[in-house]
């Protein structure tokens, strides 16, 4: 088992920027009434989403996701040492998204900036590789963001996906810390047999963008996609994400001990209320410990970890450390659970783009 | 495994459609309540009942409750 612990780093703040514009699911047109409507809404307990234009990127949410951070924290830009972009919706083919905020953001010329093109999973996976480059000491400040434009990616005629899937995006502030720092604790997982369960076959190298690829097909009733859309199977995601992630959660208790009596808070990746509550139910963990916010944000991918403690859960994090547990699980197929105590976190009040 | 009971575990994802309808030949995709969310609820009840992950494929290529059966049943071997 691919297992990790990382000392001396710890979340010290956090902040999520979400699109102005919502999206309803009770008003959308792909419905033929209301009462459709309201039977997916039942499933999946996704009421509504927010919904960027079609001039706004995900790095444009981070700016203001992290301009406020900052000054909630009082950091200063150039203290920055690390700076991690997790994002499939990428501003460029070339260059990294990372590289052109550096600018944008006034990092320093000399601060670590990659891009970490991970979907739901990626909030704990970016969580392991920050932590893990500042565990050896050197970089004491680092900025983790995880962002999304899923509406920019996915046909709005894609009936499977419309409804579920928004656009935010979150930004975690770290520090390296030999006091006050309990352990963060890792489990990886991935199975490549389940790369089309969630892909956009075209405008990589291998299928690349050719005028065949822009044109919009009808390839079920009622749902239209181009070939360089998102594609999500959602029978074969469902079976997925209703298996592997209680698998690993009770990999991650198992391998660290962990008493689940402790836990304070189980932070699940906002797939859908369906899916979640057989995770929460198959790990054991009661209800007023799973905080949501699908309902108001839909399926955020890699964001909806950070945004449900950024909109749920600000006050607990502020307050005394808890104990919690986290699994990120979707497109790859791949998944990560992380164990970690937060407490006294800044948490930013959610801004509006 | 018994069939009958499948057809009845089958039968339990539906709200709507009256019970009689459903044997081990029915078509149930042209069953007028079927939608993917009902698909959804064949896969979780399969995953319970049976502790077999069924794909969209093996959904897809099922005409009657009986080909379901066949399918739960050589993954569960």
């Amino acid at each position: 088992m691919s297992q990790l612990t990382i000392n001396n780093v710890r979340i010290v703040g956090m902040s999520a920027c979400v699109p102005a514009t919502v999206e309803d699911n009770l008003t959308l047109p792909i419905y033929k009434d209301e009462n459709d409507a309201r039977k997916v809404i039942a499933s999946t307990g996704i009421e509504r989403h927010h919904k960027v234009d079609e001039n706004t990127t995900a790095s444009d949410l981070t700016v203001a996701a992290f301009e406020r951070l900052l000054q909630d924290l009082g950091w200063d830009s150039q203290e920055v040492d690390c700076f991690a972009y997790v994002c499939t919706s990428r501003d460029y083919i070339a260059p990294q998204t990372a590289c052109v905020l550096q600018d944008r953001l006034n990092l320093r010329n000399d601060c670590c900036v990659f891009d970490l093109p991970f979907g739901c999973s990626g909030w704990v996976y970016g969580m392991s590789i920050v932590s893990s480059l500042m565990s050896h000491g050197t970089f004491k400040r680092a900025i983790l963001v995880a962002a999304e434009t899923n509406t920019r990616n996915r046909n709005p005629r894609d009936t499977a996906v419309r409804p579920l899937f928004g656009d935010a995006a979150t930004v975690t502030a770290l520090e390296f810390s030999t006091e006050n720092s309990r352990p963060m604790n890792f489990m990886f997982g991935v199975d490549g047999k389940g790369y089309d369960a969630v892909w956009a076959p075209y405008g990589g190298i291998r299928n690349p963008v050719t005028p065949e690829a822009l044109e919009e097909k009808e390839v079920s009733p009622g749902v239209f996609r181009r070939g360089i859309d998102m594609i999500v199977n959602g029978m074969d995601v469902f079976g997925f994400a209703i298996k592997q992630p209680p698998h690993s959660l009770k990999e991650l208790i198992g391998t660290f001990n962990i008493d689940v009596e402790t836990v304070d808070l189980l932070l699940l990746h906002q797939a859908n209320k369906f899916i979640d509550e057989k995770i929460r139910k198959a790990v054991g963990i009661p209800a007023e410990k799973t905080p949501y916010c699908l309902e108001e944000y839909g399926n955020v991918t890699s964001a909806s970890i950070p945004l449900t403690m950024v909109t749920r859960c600000g006050e607990k994090l502020s307050g005394n450390e808890l104990h919690c547990i986290a699994c990120g699980f979707g497109v790859g197929l791949a998944w990560a659970s992380m164990e970690f105590y937060a407490g006294g976190v800044k948490i930013s009040d959610l801004v509006t783009y | 495994m018994d069939i009958q009971e499948f057809i009845e575990n089958f039968a339990a994802q539906f709200d709507e459609t009256d019970e009689a309808l459903f044997t081990a030949d029915t078509n149930f995709k042209q069953l007028d309540e079927w939608s993917s969310l009902t698909a959804l609820s064949i896969i979780a009840m399969v995953d319970d009942e049976y502790n077999v992950i069924i794909k969209g494929s093996d959904i897809i290529n099922s005409e009657t409750i009986s080909d379901l059966y066949d399918v739960v049943e050589k993954k569960r071997s």
